[in-house]
């Protein structure tokens, strides 16, 4: 799981987001990397409004009118680019983009990034159902090292299965930039489906990360209200660390909350085993 | 002016653990009855836990009585050492705030039981009594004279501070200090690991290493998922304290087997808490919670520490 500060020309990456503030975070710092790289960027876009994504790029401080100028920044609707001719055709759309990146180095501009919209693929388009080929296919072009792109997923509207599919057609994923990085150990914000601020955790708590998984959950509840730590990214926690988590509900003031979402049952089992189940402050919500 | 309510009497705080070796039904019933009625009186909380046939002679006996009685069977509540003890402690603890004393009658399962298992289960009868010290609670343990193997009720004499027969209480002279106790088996060293099928994998700090070696070779036994997961975090707690307390490293030996699983996870340095793991944590508490959650994550944990070091056996089943 790449951190979206992380992004170079080469990658072929694929955002999964619950909610669009977890999508604008990453895809503006993707689009403003790019820029302030000398590269060419293309927004390709399918969402409310005709000019949402210009908005969230001038609210990122971005001077899209100059950009846009330049011929250094592009904003296009799917029916534009991934649509254009009104089917979706994977040789078609990979030519494009080839000759997208061709011509951005042709014109003085240092690589070429793509931050695309993929909802269209779920409506009655004739051709929607390849675009598991043609993300497999287009990786390729991206390894050629002069252009990099950002494939967005709302996981609210692409059934689990595909979407699964479709992350893995992309070499990797990508997410946003991390609060804290620790070894094995990832704390990174995002906004769950309702649109609540969430933390998620993924790598290894043990005994090695044990004191940054503390002094993480510290900061966290150092805040107002209720704190959420989506935990399915997971890979492995000891005991200690959920002792850690079980201490930073339980030193909550009354009325505060530690919300533990996506816990994986035997690890819900351990809570159980010790009593942690039992702290006030500690809420455990399952798989 | 202080009353007292002569059909509650004050709530004992210490444990009562008496053994009631029968050899009939009426003797079963001459204890249990009263046993379950009396409790009943006087507010506490009653469990029954025994086989199926006892069950309907209880029930039959106490009358409409038995309705207030929770009835569990054996089979489903003495899975393992570990967890039968944990459920134990939870049940104590949620009854305790409403009853004046939780009472349980408890026969464990003997049966079918392989000599660690039985070493173990007996270990668990003694542990109970450290347990459970201080906590409202009155345990029987009935052990059916007529099926048990002499060594089964000879033990239990050992592990029992009381022996109860009828309503009459006494004493067991061959009780012994949970702490002291040892059970004939405890003398021997593990048996081996089935030759030429042993996985050994050298641990030190990095732990992650070893649960990527264990979890690798795990897979490959063919173990599924979820155990694999109870495995790796069980291994990793009991290495963990190695590498903590033990002098840093160790090694680990992993093996299939019909069953399911075996591993030993083999360190220098010698545990000296008598119980380890086996008495209920504080769940406040700064540490100690995790060998308490290997006894339950494992079907099976045994332990040999001495002066050449501490040999952790742990058993899972595949599911």
């Amino acid at each position: 799981m790449r951190q979206v500060k992380d992004v170079q020309l080469g990658d072929h990456l694929c955002l999964a987001f619950a909610h669009e503030a977890e999508q604008r975070e990453v895809a503006c710092a993707f689009v403003v990397a790019g820029l302030a790289r000398g590269e060419r960027v293309l927004c390709l876009t399918d969402g409310p409004g005709v000019d949402r994504v210009g908005r969230w790029l001038r609210e990122a401080g971005v001077d899209v009118t100059a950009a846009t100028a330049d011929g250094q920044l592009g904003v296009r609707a799917a029916e534009d680019s991934y649509l254009a001719g009104d089917r979706f055709d994977p040789d078609a759309m990979i030519a494009a983009l080839r000759s997208e990146a061709d011509a951005s180095l042709r014109a003085g501009f240092t690589g070429f990034r793509v931050s695309g919209e993929m909802s269209w693929a779920l409506r009655e388009v004739a051709g929607a159902g390849r675009l598991e080929e043609y993300e497999r296919r287009v990786t390729a072009l991206f390894d050629e090292g002069m252009s990099a792109a950002i494939c967005q997923y709302d996981t609210r509207v692409f059934p689990a299965e595909r979407l699964r599919a479709l992350i893995g057609c992309h070499p990797e994923r990508v997410q946003p930039d991390a609060l804290l990085q620790d070894g094995p150990l990832r704390i990174t914000p995002g906004v769950d489906p309702g649109g609540q601020p969430v933390l998620r955790v993924s790598g290894m708590i043990d005994r090695s990360t044990t004191t940054a998984w503390s002094t993480a959950l510290r900061t966290v509840t150092g805040g107002q209200g209720d704190v959420r730590i989506d935990m399915s990214e997971l890979e492995f926690i000891d005991v200690a660390g959920l002792r850690t988590l079980a201490d930073a509900a339980a030193a909550l003031p009354a009325g505060r909350c530690l919300h533990v979402l996506q816990l994986a049952p035997a690890l819900r089992e351990v809570i159980r085993m010790v009593g942690w189940d039992r702290t006030r402050g500690l809420v455990i919500e399952g798989r | 002016m202080r009353t007292t309510d002569a059909r509650r009497p004050p709530a004992e705080p210490e444990l009562r653990h008496h053994a009631l070796i029968y050899d009939s039904d009426e003797a079963f019933l001459a204890a249990t009855t009263g046993f379950c009625l009396d409790g009943l009186a006087g507010g506490d909380r009653v469990l029954v836990v025994t086989g199926e046939a006892n069950i309907g002679l209880l029930t039959g006996s106490l009358g409409p009585a038995a309705a207030d009685v929770e009835f569990v069977t054996t089979r489903k509540w003495y899975g393992t050492p570990g967890r039968t003890l944990a459920a134990y402690a939870r049940y104590v603890d949620t009854h305790r705030e409403h009853h004046p004393r939780v009472r349980v009658v408890g026969e464990p399962l003997w049966e079918g039981r392989s000599p660690a298992e039985e070493a173990e289960w007996t270990r668990y009868e003694s542990v109970i009594n450290a347990a459970f010290a201080g906590s409202p609670a009155w345990i029987i343990c009935p052990y059916d004279e007529r099926v048990l193997p002499e060594r089964v009720v000879a033990d239990a004499r050992r592990t029992h501070p009381g022996l109860l027969s009828g309503s009459i209480e006494r004493t067991s002279d061959a009780y012994t200090d949970p702490a002291a106790f040892m059970h004939a088996a405890d003398h021997l060293p593990l048996p081996s690991p089935p030759a030429g099928a042993v996985t050994e994998i050298r641990f030190d700090a990095d732990l992650r290493r070893m649960r990527r070696q264990v979890g690798a070779r795990a897979v490959a036994l063919g173990l599924p998922e979820e155990q694999i997961g109870r495995l790796l975090l069980a291994v990793h707690e009991v290495a963990a304290n190695a590498v903590q307390h033990g002098g840093g490293h160790g090694r680990i030996r992993l093996w299939a087997d019909r069953d399911g699983v075996g591993c030993d996870v083999i360190a220098p340095g010698r545990i000296h808490t008598p119980l380890v793991g086996y008495l209920p944590p504080d769940s406040g508490a700064a540490h100690g919670h995790g060998l308490w959650v290997v006894r339950q994550l494992c079907d099976l944990l045994e332990i040999r520490s001495g002066p050449r070091g501490t040999q952790v056996r742990l058993r899972l089943t595949r599911t």
